[in-house]
Order: C-alpha cells, then sequence, then structure tokens
C-alpha cells in the first residue's frame, strides 16, 4: 500500500528522467567499446608506441587509446545526465547547468586536442631524433626537443581557444615565431636551397660528368664529383670545392 | 714451482700497450685502470673506449688482424719502434681466447691500414667494394668463377686514363656501392670485359672502361694477368686503389702506388 502511494507521489517526469539516464549509461559503454575498437583498427597503438605519454599511460595500467575511449563515454554520460536533470524538471539546478552544458563540448574537445597534441608532439621527437641519428654533434638533440614543444604548443593555444580563454597574445608570440623561423631559414639557408636546386638539376640532366674537363668562373680543371650541394674540380695539385649555384651563376665552360 | 698463470703473466711482462680486440663492454671495463696504454680494435666502438682502431673488415687471419691494428696505432705514433705490446684476441671466433705478444717494428707495415684509412676514397667504399669483390669470389656468375677490376677514387683522372669499350651502363645513373641492390647488379655486369670505375664517394661511375696507364715501373709479382697488370699500373699513375679479383686463382687483390698490398682468399671469409 506504502510503495503504491510512493510510487504515485514521484512525478512522471522523473521515471523519464531516470529512463534517459538509463539509457545515457548504456549509450556511453557503447561509444566506449566502439571508440577503443576504431582506434585499435585504425592502428592508432601502432602509430604512438614509444611516445611518452603512451609510456606514462601503460606505468597508470591504461593506455592512451582507452583514456580517449573512456573520455568519450564520460562526455556522452554527462550529456545525458543533464538532459535528464532538464527533463525532471529540476528547477533550482537549470540556470547552473545550461551554462555548464554549453561549457561542456568546448572542454571535452580541449582535453582530447591537448591529449592529441601531446602524443603527436612525442611521435615528432621521435621521428626527428630518428632523422637526426647519423649526425653525431650533441647539440643536434636540441632540434627534436624544438619540434615536440613547438607541437605542444600549438595543441596548448587550440586547446584554450576551445574553453574560450583569451590567446591573442599567445597567438602574437606564435606568429613571431613562425616568422622567426622562416627569416631564419631564408637567411641562412638561401645559399644551401639555391646550390641544391641547382644540384638536383646537374645531377638529373648530367650536363657534365666525372671525368669531364670543364671551366666555371676561373676554376678549370676536371671533375671528380658531383652532388647535390657541390662540385669538386680538381687539376694538379689543387682541388676546388664549388657550390652548384656558382655553376648557374656564371655558366660553365666544357673543355675538350 | 711454476704455476699456469706464471705462463701468462711471462707474456704480458713489461709490455708498453694493450690491445684488445672486439671485447665486450664488460670485459672492458675491467681492463680501464690499467696502467699500460689501452687500444680497441672493433668494427665499431661499442664500448666508448678513448683509443679506437677501426677495423673496415672481419680479417680472418690474427696476424692479419694484428698486423693492421698496430699499423693504425703506430699511424698515430702511439708506439715506436722496439715497443711491446700485448694482444688479446679471439682465434676461433665467439670470446676471447689467445694472448700474443707482439714487438712493434717496420716489418708490421703491410700497407694494409694505410690501404683503407689513407686512400683517397672514403674508407667506408674501399670495405664496400671489398665485400663486393669477395662476395663475387665466393659465388662467381652463375657458379662459374669470374674476374673483375674495381678502379676506386680519383675517379677524373681515371676516366681521363681510359677510354670506353662499350656504351656505359651506369651513365646517368645514380648507383653507390653499398646500396642495396647493388652486389647483384655488379655481379650480372662482371661478365662484360673492362674495369669499373668507383668515384671518392663510393658512386659508380662507369663499367666497360679500358684501362690505358703506361705501365713502366709497375711492380706486381710475375705470373698475374693482365687484369691485374692494368690494376696495378692505374694506381701508379693516379690517386686510385684498385681491387682486383683474379678469374684464375680467385683471389682479391688490392692495389695502391702501383703495388700490391693486400691478398685474400675469399673463400676464408
Amino acid at each position: 500500500m506504502q510503495a503504491q502511494q510512493f510510487l504515485t507521489e514521484v512525478p512522471p517526469r522523473w521515471w523519464l528522467a531516470l529512463a534517459v539516464l538509463f539509457i545515457g549509461i548504456l549509450l556511453s559503454y557503447v561509444v566506449t567499446v566502439v571508440n577503443r575498437r576504431l582506434l585499435e583498427r585504425a592502428g592508432v597503438p601502432r602509430a604512438i608506441e614509444g611516445t611518452a605519454f603512451e609510456r606514462m599511460a601503460h606505468e597508470l595500467g591504461t593506455s592512451t587509446v582507452s583514456i580517449v575511449a573512456k573520455l568519450s563515454g564520460y562526455f556522452v554520460f554527462l550529456l545525458t545526465l543533464f538532459v535528464a536533470l532538464t527533463v525532471a524538471q529540476i528547477e533550482y539546478t537549470t540556470l547552473f547547468w545550461s551554462g555548464v552544458v554549453g561549457f561542456l563540448p568546448g572542454l571535452f574537445l580541449a582535453v582530447l586536442i591537448l591529449i592529441i597534441g601531446i602524443v603527436v608532439g612525442d611521435k615528432v621527437e621521435l621521428l626527428v631524433q630518428e632523422r637526426l641519428r647519423g649526425v653525431k654533434v650533441p647539440e643536434v638533440n636540441f632540434l627534436p626537443r624544438l619540434a615536440k614543444y613547438s607541437v605542444f604548443y600549438v595543441a596548448a593555444l587550440i586547446a584554450l581557444s576551445q574553453i574560450e580563454v583569451a590567446t591573442l597574445a599567445l597567438i602574437v608570440l606564435l606568429g613571431v615565431y613562425a616568422l622567426a623561423i622562416v627569416l631564419f631559414s631564408l637567411v641562412a639557408l638561401r645559399p644551401m636551397l639555391q646550390s641544391a636546386a641547382a644540384g638536383t638539376y646537374l645531377l638529373l640532366t648530367q650536363t657534365y660528368g666525372i671525368g669531364d674537363e670543364i671551366r666555371i668562373g676561373e676554376h678549370n680543371g676536371i671533375v671528380q664529383e658531383v652532388d647535390v650541394l657541390v662540385t669538386r674540380v680538381e687539376t694538379d695539385g689543387e682541388e676546388y670545392i664549388i657550390p652548384n649555384r656558382q655553376v648557374f651563376n656564371q655558366g660553365i665552360v666544357r673543355v675538350r | 714451482m711454476a704455476t699456469l698463470s706464471e705462463l701468462l703473466a711471462d707474456l704480458v711482462v713489461d709490455v708498453d700497450g694493450v690491445f684488445l680486440f672486439s671485447p665486450s663492454s664488460s670485459y672492458y671495463e675491467r681492463f680501464t685502470e690499467l696502467d699500460e696504454e689501452l687500444v680497441v680494435v672493433a668494427p665499431e666502438n661499442t664500448v666508448g673506449a678513448e683509443t679506437f682502431v677501426e677495423l673496415p673488415l672481419e680479417f680472418d687471419n690474427v696476424r692479419d688482424r694484428v698486423k693492421f691494428s698496430i699499423e693504425g696505432a703506430m699511424d698515430r705514433g702511439m708506439f715506436e719502434e722496439g715497443d711491446v705490446v700485448a694482444c688479446v684476441v679471439s682465434t676461433f671466433g665467439g670470446d676471447i681466447d689467445t694472448t700474443i705478444r707482439v714487438r712493434v717494428g717496420e716489418s708490421m707495415r703491410s700497407g694494409v691500414y694505410d690501404l683503407f684509412v689513407n686512400s683517397r676514397a672514403d674508407p667506408g667504399v674501399i670495405r664496400d667494394v671489398f665485400e663486393v669483390a669477395i662476395e663475387l669470389g665466393q659465388k662467381g656468375q652463375k657458379g662459374k668463377p669470374v674476374g673483375a677490376l674495381f678502379v676506386v677514387g680519383d675517379a677524373g683522372k681515371v676516366m681521363n686514363k681510359s677510354r670506353p669499350l662499350s656504351y656505359n651502363p651506369f651513365e646517368k645513373s645514380h648507383v653507390h656501392v653499398g646500396d642495396p641492390i647493388v652486389n647483384v647488379m655488379l655481379k650480372e655486369f662482371s661478365r662484360l670485359d673492362g674495369a669499373f670505375v668507383v668515384s671518392d664517394s663510393g658512386k659508380i661511375v662507369s663499367a666497360y672502361r679500358y684501362l690505358e696507364p703506361s705501365a713502366e715501373g709497375v711492380d706486381i709479382p710475375k705470373g698475374l694477368g693482365a687484369r691485374h697488370m692494368a690494376g696495378g699500373a692505374i694506381t701508379r699513375d693516379t690517386n686510385a686503389t684498385a681491387i682486383v679479383l683474379s678469374e684464375s686463382d680467385g683471389l682479391v687483390r688490392a692495389f695502391k702506388g702501383g703495388k700490391l698490398v693486400l691478398e685474400i682468399d675469399p673463400e676464408e671469409y
């Protein structure tokens, strides 16, 4: 008798809300599983193997993939929770929650972008390191780290702008940084790039080959080696190492 | 009453230096505190040794290995004539099993170290060409023995001292010795007559070259054929190194400065 009374006391909206909540839990579980499957199928675990974030996740007894999958699950669950609350029409909460609901997708995206940023940054560091393994200069270790933190920075910037934090100053900083890199490469690497472009042409067309006698500017001699950046020309006792862009600036004379 | 360890002590008494051949890092660590000068000889400096002689080829013959390393150390002025060194080396493969006492002297100089390190071409390139020649000597072309002549380094001058026998198959190509497919390619081309010309950086410049050096004053053992004579002579006229695989006896020989420097039997590798 009492139970029946209790049942009639509870407004039908609450039952509806409860149902919505139940569906929400189910849905969030499905989303978690499907997301994990999708990420694994896409080969994400292999791609991010060895990054610092993945290793940290492993130490905590989980993995990046399951973190991301769970995150999406929680997101769905929270969303349905709010829907349920709205359906239940609990008045005093609506005002607060409506603000939170508007904020939530941004937050979720921000966390996701941060995780992706960290993983991609780590991966970039590993790739650059791999590339530079042959270069045996201690200072070169600086480059992979620079690449990593650049990626981190950009990810943090995007994440912050997702949750609508004023990022203008940071963007200006990024712009200055990018400009500096462009300027640096333009000034410092221009001769190299010019030589490389000329060298590629020379290697492809073989305008002159090893053993030919040529004259470039004032240097006369026998070609010993042509590579992408320089041409080595030798006479008796002297070897000229001529940047390939000079070959293009000054032209070549083939001595027959 | 003499004990067995005295037998070894006699070998290492009063030595000026110790050569460790391809030691494992734990083995090396045990000897870092020695008073005598410690030299590590290995294909790669994996133990981070201070003085290190790179072994470009795994000489099967221990004598060659010891001679090579002593020559290398002498070249750096670490030891002088009359110094005595102990070489700790593995004779039968695997772990270190032999200690050799050697007196350093000019008779140790065979020119092999000089051939690899002080040639015009990069040491890695000479090693790669050696490996190609050795592999060619072991397998031959379709089971039949082949001969081949590689002229390495100073390619510009070599090209001017030679003429093409036919069209150059490597024209407008960018093939380097040591590239993965090259061994097969060179094996196929080895049936062509003439020499291969390889540049300082390892680019294969040409095949099918007829070498035209003047053969005056070339000092090579009598009985070797035209291929060896041509190879020896071109190294006297230019700064190149010639690596010759003999068709008749299957040995790989290296010439530098018109002289025979090294002779290896491919079957022993």
